[in-house]
C-alpha cells in the first residue's frame, strides 16, 4: 500500500505553480531597488548583480544535474538568492566575491540540506556572513554614492559606531538623504523608497505578511529610541529605522517562507527577537550593523518556534467550555 | 560586584566563546544527544550542574592543595580524578533518592565524565583567574560564574541543534551528507551566526 | 604476522579515528589550523596512545573489573602529564599554540576507546601496534584537514607562503570554517565509501 502520508517542511504551498509566481514577484518587487542601486552606484552595481545572479542560477543547475534531480532554475528561487546576495554587498567588491558567495549560498546553505524548502538558514545572509568572515577588508569598504571615482567613505551606521558623530547634522545628511539613498552602504539597502514600494506591492498581493517586518522594525526603532546614545528616550527613532539594512532585511529576508515561522504569533516572536538582537549588536557589539546576524540567529530558532507555536488550523474553532 | 564584568563573562561564555561552536569542547555528546529535544535538554542541565560543581571543587583543590604544596603540574590528573569521582558520587546519590530524576538525567552523567567540556572549563578557570600561582580578586566567584555560563552556552547550542536536526529528519538531505556531515554544516552556520556577537563590550 | 600488520594498518584506513570511527573530534577541529600544529598534536596523542595501550595491556589481568575505568584514567593522565612537561620544556612554542588541548588529550575519546575496546582484551604486542596505527591514522586525518584549512584559509603551508596575490578565506582558520571543512571531508569520505561498496556489489552480483 503506497504511502498516503507525505511529511515535509514548510512552505506547504498549495498548487505547484505558486512557488515560481511568488519568487518572480519578489524579484519584481526588488527591481526598483536594483534600478536605484545602478543610479546611485553606477556600473559596478550591474556587474555585481549580474555575477551573483548568474553564479547562483548556474550553480543550482549544475548541482541538480550532477545529482540527477530535476533542474528547477526557472522557479526563480536561485535568481532571488543571487539578487539578495548582491544587495548585501558594497559596490566596490571584486567580481569573485559574489562568485564565491553565490556558490556558498547555493551549494552549501541550500542544496547540502536538500534543496528548496529544506534550508534552515537564509542563503543570501549566510553567504554574506561567510564573506565578511573571510575577506573583511573587501566587505567593509564602502564608496561614496554618486561618485564617479571609488572613494571610500563610511556609512552612517559606521560613523555612529565609531562615536565621533552622534546626530544627522554632524554626519552631514538629512532624513531625506537616508530615505532616497544619498548615503554609503550596500547596493540594495540604501534606497528606502524603492524598497518600500516593492514591499508595499508584496504586502498588497499577500505574498508576505506584515507581522514580521513590522514587529522587527518597531522593536529595533523603539529600543534604539529608549536606549539612546545621549540618554534614555533620546534616541533617534527614524535614523535607526532608515539606516543600515533594516528595511531590506525586515521586508525581504525576514519574510522568507522557508526559514521563518509559519504561524503569525511565531512571526511576531521572530520579528521581536530579530529586533532585540539587532539593537544589541548595534549598541554593544563590534559590528556597526546587526540585521544580517540577527536574522541568521533567529533562523536557528525557527524549528523550535514552529514546534511550540502552531498555526491556527483553518476552519476550527476553540472548544466551548461548559 | 562588577555588573559589566559579569555580563561580559556571560555573553562571552554563551555566545562568543561558546564551548561547542567556538571552542570545540564537548562535541561527542553534542553530536550524540542532539537528535531530539528532550534528551538534549536533560543532557544540557546535567552538564550545567556538573560543570558548576566541578569548578567549585577543582578551584578549591587548586588553591588550597596544589599551590601550597607546589604540585600544580599534577592538576590534570587531580582534576580528572576529582571530576570522575564527583560524577560517580552524584550518580549514586540521584539513583538512591529519585529514580525519576535518575532516568531523565542520571544516564547522561557518565557521558559527561570523559567530556572535554568539563575538564576544559576547570583548566580554563585556572588559566584565566590565577596569575603566577595567586588567585585574582573575586577569582572563586568568577570561576564559578564562568563554568555556569559555559554550561548554559552548551545547553543553548544543544537545544538549537536538536530543533534543527528534528526538522532535518523531514527533508531530503543527500545520502553522503546525512547524519554527522550535515550536523557539522549546521554547527558551522550556527557558529557563523554567533560571530555577530564578537567585539561585545558593556 | 599478517594479522599483526593488520592491527597497525586498520587504524590508518578502515578504522581511521577521524573519518571512520568519528572520534577525537574536539582536538581535530581546534588544532588543525596549521600543519605544524597538526603534526605536533598527532605526535603527542600517538605517544600517549602507545604508552597507555602498552601499560593497560600489560596489567589487564591484574585490574579488577569494577575499577577499570578509573584505572585507565589514572594511567592515561600520567602519560599526558609527562607529555605536557616534556612539551613545556622542549617545544614551548607548540605548547602555547596547542594550548588547552594538551591536557585535554586525557579525555580524547580515541585513547579511552582504544584502552577499553582493544588494549584490555589483547596482548601487549598487538596493543602497541593498534596504538601506533590509530595514532598515525589520527595524525594523518589531522594533517589532511590542516592542509585544506591552512592552504585555503591562510595561503600558506607549514608557515610558508604559497601563491602571492592569492587572498585566502580567513573564515577557514576560524571556528565555522573548521566545522564546515570537517563536515565536507566526512561527507566526501562517505561518498567514496558508498561508491566503493556499490562497485563491489556490482562486481559480485553483476550489473543489470
Amino acid at each position: 500500500m503506497p504511502d498516503k502520508l507525505i511529511v515535509s517542511t514548510s512552505p506547504h504551498i498549495l498548487g505547484c505553480d505558486l512557488t515560481p509566481k511568488v519568487m518572480w514577484s519578489v524579484i519584481g518587487a526588488l527591481i526598483p531597488a536594483a534600478i536605484a542601486s545602478v543610479i546611485i552606484f553606477g556600473m559596478p552595481s550591474v556587474k555585481i548583480m549580474a555575477v551573483a545572479v548568474f553564479t547562483c542560477v548556474a550553480c543550482e543547475a549544475l548541482i541538480q544535474k550532477l545529482t540527477g534531480r530535476a533542474v528547477t532554475i526557472h522557479d526563480g528561487s536561485a535568481a532571488l538568492t543571487g539578487l539578495l546576495l548582491a544587495f548585501n554587498l558594497s559596490s566596490n567588491v571584486p567580481f569573485w566575491i559574489p562568485l564565491v558567495g553565490g556558490i556558498f549560498a547555493i551549494a552549501l546553505v541550500k542544496h547540502a540540506f536538500g534543496g528548496l524548502g529544506a534550508n534552515v538558514f537564509n542563503p543570501a545572509l549566510a553567504a554574506r556572513a561567510f564573506l565578511l568572515a573571510s575577506w573583511p577588508t573587501h566587505m567593509t569598504a564602502f564608496t561614496r554614492p554618486f561618485a564617479a571615482d571609488a572613494v571610500t567613505s563610511a556609512t552612517p551606521l559606521m560613523m555612529f559606531k565609531e562615536g565621533k558623530v552622534g546626530t544627522l547634522v554632524e554626519m552631514g545628511i538629512s532624513y531625506w538623504d537616508l530615505f532616497l539613498g544619498r548615503r554609503g552602504g550596500c547596493l540594495g539597502e540604501v534606497c528606502i523608497i524603492a524598497l518600500v514600494c516593492g514591499a508595499a506591492y508584496l504586502l498588497w498581493k499577500r505574498y508576505i505578511w506584515w507581522q514580521t517586518p513590522f514587529s522587527f522594525i518597531l522593536t529595533t526603532g523603539s529600543l534604539c529610541w529608549i536606549f539612546g546614545a545621549r540618554g534614555y528616550f533620546q534616541g533617534d527613532f527614524l535614523f535607526s529605522i532608515l539606516s543600515g539594512g533594516l528595511i531590506l532585511g525586515a521586508f525581504f529576508m525576514a519574510t522568507d517562507y522557508v526559514t521563518t515561522p509559519l504561524a503569525h504569533t511565531g512571526q511576531v516572536f521572530f520579528g521581536v527577537g530579530c529586533g532585540v538582537l539587532t539593537f544589541l549588536i548595534r549598541k554593544f557589539g563590534g559590528y556597526p550593523e546587526g540585521v544580517s546576524y540577527s536574522i541568521l540567529i533567529m533562523n536557528a530558532f525557527v524549528p523550535l518556534i514552529d514546534r511550540y507555536v502552531k498555526p491556527k488550523i483553518y476552519g476550527t474553532a476553540k472548544a466551548v467550555k461548559g | 560586584m562588577d555588573f559589566a564584568r559579569i555580563m561580559t563573562i556571560a555573553v562571552s561564555m554563551i555566545f562568543i566563546n561558546n564551548f561547542i561552536l567556538s571552542k570545540f569542547l564537548g562535541l561527542c555528546p553534542f553530536l550524540g544527544v542532539s537528535k531530539e529535544t528532550k534528551p538534549a535538554v536533560s543532557m544540557g542541565l546535567a552538564v550545567i550542574f556538573v560543570m558548576t560543581c566541578s569548578a567549585v571543587i577543582t578551584w578549591s583543590i587548586y588553591n588550597y592543595l596544589l599551590i601550597p604544596f607546589g604540585i600544580t603540574y599534577l592538576r590534570t590528573i587531580t582534576f580528572i580524578l576529582v571530576i570522575a569521582a564527583f560524577v560517580q558520587l552524584i550518580e549514586m546519590v540521584i539513583r538512591k533518592f529519585s529514580l525519576a530524576l535518575y532516568r531523565s538525567l542520571g544516564i547522561y552523567l557518565p557521558l559527561i565524565t570523559t567530556n572535554c567540556a568539563v575538564l576544559g572549563v576547570t583548566i580554563l578557570n585556572v588559566d584565566d583567574f590565577f596569575i603566577q600561582g595567586k588567585p585574582i580578586p573575586g577569582s572563586f566567584f568568577f570561576a564559578t560564574l564562568q563554568a555556569f555560563f559555559a554550561g548554559v552556552g552548551f545547553l543553548l547550542a544543544l537545544i538549537i541543534m536538536s530543533g534543527i536536526r528534528e526538522r532535518l529528519e523531514l527533508t531530503d538531505v543527500p545520502p553522503s551528507m546525512q547524519g554527522i556531515p550535515i550536523a557539522f554544516i549546521v554547527a558551522s552556520l550556527m557558529s557563523l551566526a554567533f560571530m555577530g556577537f564578537s567585539g561585545f563590550k558593556f | 604476522m599478517k594479522r599483526l600488520l593488520h592491527e597497525f594498518t586498520k587504524g590508518i584506513t578502515i578504522e581511521n579515528p577521524t573519518f571512520g570511527l568519528i572520534l577525537g573530534l574536539c582536538p581535530t577541529l581546534a588544532v588543525s589550523t596549521s600543519l605544524g600544529n597538526a603534526i605536533g598534536m598527532g605526535a603527542a596523542a600517538t605517544f600517549v596512545l602507545v604508552c597507555s595501550n602498552t601499560i593497560v595491556s600489560s596489567v589487564r589481568r591484574i585490574i579488577p573489573d569494577r575499577i577499570r575505568l578509573p584505572a585507565f584514567i589514572v594511567i592515561i593522565a600520567t602519560f599526558v602529564t609527562m607529555c605536557e612537561l616534556i612539551m613545556k620544556a622542549y617545544a614551548p612554542a607548540l605548547d602555547v599554540s596547542l594550548g588547552i588541548f594538551v591536557p585535554l588529550i586525557v579525555v580524547n575519546c580515541i585513547i579511552m576507546a582504544r584502552a577499553e575496546a582493544f588494549a584490555c582484551k589483547h596482548g601487549v604486542g598487538a596493543s602497541i601496534l593498534d596504538g601506533l596505527g590509530m595514532g598515525v591514522g589520527f595524525t594523518l586525518g589531522l594533517c589532511v584537514i590542516a592542509s585544506v584549512r591552512e592552504i585555503l584559509g591562510a595561503g600558506s603551508i607549514a608557515g610558508k607562503q604559497l601563491i602571492p596575490g592569492f587572498q585566502p578565506a580567513t573564515v577557514l582558520i576560524l571556528a565555522p570554517g573548521a566545522l564546515a571543512t570537517l563536515g565536507l571531508l566526512i561527507a566526501l569520505s562517505n561518498l567514496m565509501k558508498s561508491k566503493k561498496s556499490t562497485c563491489r556489489a556490482c562486481r559480485k552480483g553483476g550489473c543489470g
